[in-house]
């Protein structure tokens, strides 16, 4: 489920995306996530992605979160409830605080990044271990979720099919390098949206978390919430897909 | 011909039984279908007064049918956690802090 996470991380541009003016909050999307097992696309997870306004005494922040929990018939087998938010400038969707919980079966982390002039001071860990900090520049680079959300500013009405976009998301404490290719529009069902005509982008990187090449694929809305309809991975333990199944606070 | 049959349907039913333990959805119904298939035919070419081991092999297999089909009726749903509500709630009290701290600074 990180993987999936870490894809949909994937989809931010280092520059060549405008104000936001299309994540607002009160918005929630629900996806339901499969995994092609034993020849057949079987549902194992729910997906939910929300924004909320939260105010402290200076600002007020828009606050992301991604949450993935497995349907309860899965739950004795192999139980996921991860969670990821980040609190971000509701204009520049720049972060102040990020956070990862991790639960999937036995296996636990948990990761917190404070950004403060270009930099993160990281809190993270393992299996209920001790928990190590770090200090590193991460320039402008964003965190996992406001990625995803950063994404949807992105004004992908004047790219090119082909056109290559290069991004750069913090993940794991480290900064990666991808890039993500407009492959044209295609129209395909989006939960209680219905059909949705939809920019595709394929995402690559230079990592080991993405197979194949064009097996990356986001599909975003083409109207000005861009919402993501749906999202097909391919990773190292195999392949799998989020469709959107409900879609409100638009 | 009729020990073949029955040991498919034997094999074919022990198959489909992880596969109805394990949420897969109608998976299953490949194993489980073969199985009463050859149990029905198992059955038909058994003499009378040997029916005993297809019969119980065919009733075997429907019952692995019948799961699968109302397992595949119920819908995918997430079960409510109320540990892991309480514990996005008390994240949310540590980050209004953080982010307060961070404001400071």
């Amino acid at each position: 489920m990180r993987k999936i996470i870490f894809i949909l991380a994937l989809t931010f541009t280092i520059g060549g995306f405008s104000q936001n003016k299309a994540v607002k909050p009160g918005e929630k999307f629900v996806y339901a996530a499969s995994y092609y097992m034993s020849g057949l696309m079987t549902q194992l997870a729910q997906v939910t992605m929300e924004t909320e306004t939260v105010k402290t005494s200076k600002k007020t922040l828009l606050h992301l979160s991604c949450e993935a929990a497995t349907f309860s018939k899965w739950d004795s087998f192999f139980k996921i409830r991860d969670f990821y938010e980040s609190y971000v400038d509701p204009t520049t969707l720049k972060p102040s605080l990020y956070k990862r919980d991790i639960f999937e079966g036995k296996y636990t982390k948990k990761e917190k990044y404070i950004f403060k002039d270009g930099n993160v001071e990281s809190t993270m860990s393992k299996k209920g271990g001790a928990p190590t900090t770090k200090t590193f520049s991460v320039g402008n680079s964003q965190d996992a979720v406001s990625t995803i959300y950063l994404l949807r500013t992105v004004d992908f009405s004047k790219f090119k099919t082909g056109q290559v976009k290069t991004f750069s998301v913090i993940f794991d404490e480290k900064k990666t390098t991808v890039t993500a290719k407009y492959m044209g529009r295609e129209t395909i069902a989006a939960g209680n949206l219905g059909s949705k005509e939809c920019y595709k982008i394929s995402i690559a990187a230079t990592t080991k978390a993405l197979k194949g090449t064009d097996k990356n694929i986001i599909w975003l809305t083409a109207d000005n919430a861009k919402v993501p309809a749906k999202i097909s991975f391919s990773i190292p333990v195999g392949t799998g897909q989020l469709t959107l199944t409900n879609a409100s606070g638009l | 011909m009729r020990k073949v049959l029955i040991v498919l349907a034997f094999i074919f039913a022990v198959i489909g039984i992880p596969f109805v333990i394990l949420p897969l959805g109608t998976l299953g119904v490949l194993p489980a279908g073969l199985s009463l298939v050859f149990a029905v035919l198992a059955f038909l070419k058994s003499p009378a007064g040997h029916k005993n081991v297809p019969k119980w092999l065919m009733i075997l297999a429907g019952l692995l049918l019948a799961v699968i089909v109302v397992k595949a009726m119920i819908p995918d749903e997430v079960e409510k956690d109320t540990e892991f509500e309480q514990k996005k709630i008390d994240s949310k009290q540590e980050d209004l802090k953080d982010l307060e701290e961070l404001e400071n600074l």
